[in-house]
């Protein structure tokens, strides 16, 4: 039947109105107005839609609007977090109808691959739902087809009887609110297989009890020989603490020493302040639940850890201290390093440790009203074992008021929360000022909006399962997340790497920096008022996701490392495709220097602006381009090579003024230094095998599956049960486009990680932004954001 | 008077079909507001806006505005630099002794730009 013909059974009225409604549908399906809102991965992909390639303004959908009042329609692009959802909700609750809601990602639509304590299992147990989009995270042209999907459905209401106040009309979204076990099921599997343990429970945390990795030989973790300087440290702590300071006999990695909780602050203090060398930098500080271990008498009930880093002979030590009880107290060391703060806040909201002497101790990441402390063995890993969180729990979970953070002092004086939904926050983050005019007198911070519970993952899923939680710590780097995951597990059970794969890491690594400051760069023009440079940033870094999606196969999160090597060679045509951006790229990098380099308005804006002095930045645990900028030579690629950095020639730029524009040096300069590696790396790429022959712990290659029935049977237990890893720890860092990622892997000796924690460059220089915020207007807080660049989940892990 | 530009006539006739329609299409635009979105009130949507969270205290307090000085500042001088362009327009005309007169007035503006300026009326933040 023709569109504008009378049908048989319809009267003239009927036709009439349903023409109006065409009309009306018409308007709105062309005219959808997107708020700017994102939770996490996804919405970078969202993001590139809107810009050249993709060009969404064909679909009429293309001016994202800043607040819920402009907008009509709701993207929920990523991770649905408890601690977000009552956010959620209300920014939903302030549009006007009608209003629909697309679900982006496998998280917004099922909680994805986060089953964990932290994050709610679909958007559609909070909101009404028109269109899901499935993909983690969905190329741009899902979204595209997704916003179809949308106009067809945009196209089939009735919104004149609506509008007129009839009865019978629909327009909007309509779709109810779906409720666990009546009209969804959480199971991944299906609702028939309620009250079955999901498969591999059996052998992950607390009970391990049919875990089979114990049926598996290994050899035992690599062992290094401490060399002069460390002998002579562990000379001097002795000498100076006696007994309450034992070096452990076997380390992996570096100096590893057992300190009794009652000297570890003066062991510090020596540390810090006089032993030789000195270690300046508090480089991670965390805990570890002892209780299902397998060898119980070996270990107290808790153990905390401190990593330490001296900048002078570029080494680490470890500090172990143990501690009993089922909530046993520690004491605070925020009087020696002012960044412990945070880091022991993190202990104690997620293992319940007790600080004596910190200034103000509560939760941290976990909402306010959150029971129990989930890094507990005893504390359920998965969402699905917890009881489903629904509308009322969104409606009463509310995030605290801003006045419980700051008190205003006269009535001049107020409070304001910038985020945790706001364009220039860049992703979950709240920041609570307390304002005189435009001027911020003090400020606090609330994270935790992005908490994936990742650390918790990690000692469920296999060393290969986690290899994908990894890409997503910071989805802006890609394979740079694969990179500090192997490494720390390769040093821990000493698997050698062939130089191709080094090479090969490099360069990905390498292309993954200058996409990720491609990214902070147009973001940071775009908060300092230039808007034009984010459209061709984004469309240079498209040129460098088409040659990792040519390398690896995907965009965002490739996973793309294994242990011992890499999941597959280069493609045919690889090197034709960097070198055509060798080609191009520099000339680009010369097009963004003369947009903002010398351009009066951005040099206002960022030239002493957010000034962090040396001194702090040493003092905070800064890392990465921040440092730099602040005047420290450092960086990990040259003071500690790993992957084989050390046969590469770059410079490390570094800059002293320590302002937002020195950070704007800092890495536009790395890009060009990037370029130089990924030259290189192209150039001098090694032949030879991809990944490692020690087929115990890598995938062996399809190839040699076929021939050979032990590397068929490798092949099979690695890829089902996974490898199994010697009982030790390792902990070390990478250098990744915002700093040192380290990852702290400590294995009982089974097929999954006993305790899996990250140490992300982020989470520091977040800690430290009321040292650069403090004072300045809020105009210039919004370029500090910028020049700092952190993404939320690399913070809030 | 027919313009250079244009060979368009103003006349009465056109003004007032202009503003005709500048008053029907606002008004067509403002009743298809009105009656097309369905106008749901709820408590969150009668809350103010701010990032999603509660905001914490009224928006009606005595705001501290460094710019609104600025602003009036701006105002006045601007007002003023409208005698100066004037008289430039007229400097044939008024001769030497117009030309006094306004120099004095510029004098009188630039020893109050400094008063101004010396109270510390023109800086963005307060002297902690």
């Amino acid at each position: 039947m023709e569109e504008g013909e009378l049908k048989p059974t319809e009267n003239v009225e009927d036709f009439v109105e349903r023409r109006i409604d065409d009309l009306i549908n018409w308007c709105r399906k062309y005219s959808l107005w997107p708020m700017f809102f994102g939770l996490s991965c996804c919405f970078i992909e969202q993001m590139v839609t809107y810009t050249s390639r993709y060009d969404i303004s064909r679909f009429g959908a293309e001016v994202l609007r800043g607040t819920p009042r402009e907008a009509d329609l709701l993207v929920t692009s990523g991770t649905i977090f408890k601690k977000m959802a009552p956010v959620i909700v209300r920014l939903y609750e302030q549009m006007p109808e009608p209003k629909w809601v697309m679900s982006m990602g496998s998280c917004s639509n099922c909680g994805g691959m986060y089953d964990v304590y932290s994050v709610v299992q679909g958007i559609d147990q909070i909101l009404p739902v028109d269109v899901y989009i499935p993909g983690c995270p969905p190329r741009p042209e899902a979204f595209q087809q997704g916003l179809i999907l949308l106009q067809e459905k945009i196209k089939e209401e009735r919104p004149l009887r609506s509008i007129l106040r009839f009865p019978g009309g629909t327009q909007g979204s309509r779709k109810e609110i779906l409720v666990e076990g009546v009209s969804k099921s959480r199971e991944p599997r299906g609702p028939g297989y309620y009250g079955t343990p999901p498969r591999g429970t059996a052998v992950t945390p607390p009970l391990f009890r049919e875990n089979r990795s114990e049926l598996m030989w290994t050899p035992p973790a690599r062992r290094i020989e401490l060399n002069e300087r460390d002998r002579g440290l562990t000379g001097a702590l002795e000498e100076k603490f006696g007994s309450s300071v034992r070096p452990t006999p076997h380390t992996s990695d570096m100096l590893t020493l057992q300190v009794d909780q009652a000297s570890l602050k003066q062991v510090l203090h020596f540390l810090k302040t006089e032993s030789a060398p000195r270690f300046h930098r508090l480089d991670d500080l965390t805990a570890i639940d002892e209780s299902t271990r397998r060898n119980p008498e070996k270990y107290a009930d808790y153990t905390l850890v401190y990593h330490l880093l001296s900048y002078d002979s570029a080494s680490r030590v470890r500090l172990k201290v143990p501690l009993s009880g089922k909530d046993p107290v520690a004491s605070s060391i925020t009087d020696i390093w002012p960044s412990a703060n945070w880091y022991e806040r993190e202990v104690f909201d997620l293992f319940g440790i007790r600080f004596q002497g910190h200034p103000r101790l509560r939760r941290l990441i976990l909402p306010p009203a959150w029971e129990g402390h989930p890094l507990r063995k005893s504390y359920p890993g998965r969402a699905t074992e917890m009881p489903p969180y629904t509308r009322a729990d969104a409606e009463s979970l509310q995030p605290l008021d801003a006045s419980e953070y700051l008190t205003p002092r006269n009535e001049e004086e107020y409070l304001i929360n910038i985020g945790p939904h706001h364009v220039s926050t860049h992703g979950l983050m709240r920041f609570i000022l307390r304002v005189e005019g435009e001027e911020i007198l003090e400020m606090d911070m609330d994270i935790g909006y992005h908490h994936r519970g990742v650390e918790k993952i990690g000692e469920r899923q296999s060393w290969y399962q986690f290899m994908p939680y990894t890409d997503r710590v910071d989805y802006l780097s890609g394979v740079a997340n694969n990179m500090s995951y192997v490494n720390s597990v390769e040093t821990l059970a000493g698997i050698e790497v062939p130089d191709r794969a080094k090479f090969v890491r490099v360069m990905l690594s390498e292309f993954f920096r200058i996409s990720n400051h491609l990214m902070w760069l147009g973001e940071l023009a775009h908060d300092t008022g230039a808007m034009t440079p984010i459209f061709y940033t984004v469309s240079d870094r498209e040129r460098i996701m088409d040659i990792v999606e040519l390398i690896t196969g995907a965009r965002l999160h490739p996973a793309w490392f294994r242990l011992g090597g890499l999941a597959a060679d280069l493609p045919e045509g690889w090197k034709e495709a960097v070198d055509d951006f060798l080609r191009v790229f520099p000339g680009r990098i010369k097009t963004y220097e003369s947009l903002l380099t010398h351009n009066v308005i951005f040099e206002r804006r960022t030239r002493e602006v957010g000034v962090l002095s040396r001194d702090n930045a040493v003092d905070w645990g800064i890392t990465g381009p921040v440092l730099r900028g602040s005047g420290v030579e450092w960086d990990v690629r040259k003071k500690m090579p790993y992957s084989g950095y050390e046969a590469f020639d770059f410079d490390v730029p570094y800059f002293s003024e320590g302002d937002c524009y020195a950070r704007y040096l800092v890495r536009m300069e790395e890009m060009r230094q990037s370029v130089r590696i990924i030259e290189q790396a192209a150039n001098q790429m090694p032949p030879g095998r991809y990944v490692t022959d020690d087929y115990r712990y890598a995938i062996p290659r399809k190839d040699e599956t076929l021939k050979n029935i032990e590397t068929l049977i490798h092949h099979f237990i690695n890829v089902t049960r996974g490898p199994r890893i010697p009982e030790g720890e390792a902990y070390l860092t990478t250098e990744s486009a915002r700093g040192e990622q380290g990852y702290y892997v400590v294995s009982d000796g089974l097929g999954t990680a006993y305790r899996m924690r990250i140490r992300t460059p982020d989470f520091a220089h977040i800690q430290a932004m009321p040292l650069m915020a403090v004072g300045e207007p809020i105009a210039n807080f919004i370029a500090v954001i910028g020049s700092v660049d952190y993404v939320m989940p690399d913070t809030d892990r | 008077m027919t313009g250079a530009f244009t060979p368009w006539e103003p006349g009465v006739f056109a003004l007032s079909a202009y503003a005709f329609l500048v008053v029907a299409v606002t008004g067509v635009l403002l009743f298809l507001c009105s009656r097309i979105g369905e106008k749901r009130s709820s408590l969150e949507k009668g809350r103010a806006y701010e990032c999603g969270v509660i905001p914490t205290g009224s928006a009606w307090f005595r705001y501290p505005v460094p710019f609104y000085l600025t602003a009036i500042f701006f105002l006045i001088f601007d007002v003023e630099a409208a005698f100066i362009f004037s008289w430039a327009v007229a400097f044939d005309e008024l001769g030497l002794l117009g030309y006094l007169r306004i120099t004095l007035f510029i004098v009188v503006l630039l020893f109050s730009l400094f008063y101004v300026w010396r109270k510390g009326a023109l800086d963005w933040k307060k002297a902690n």
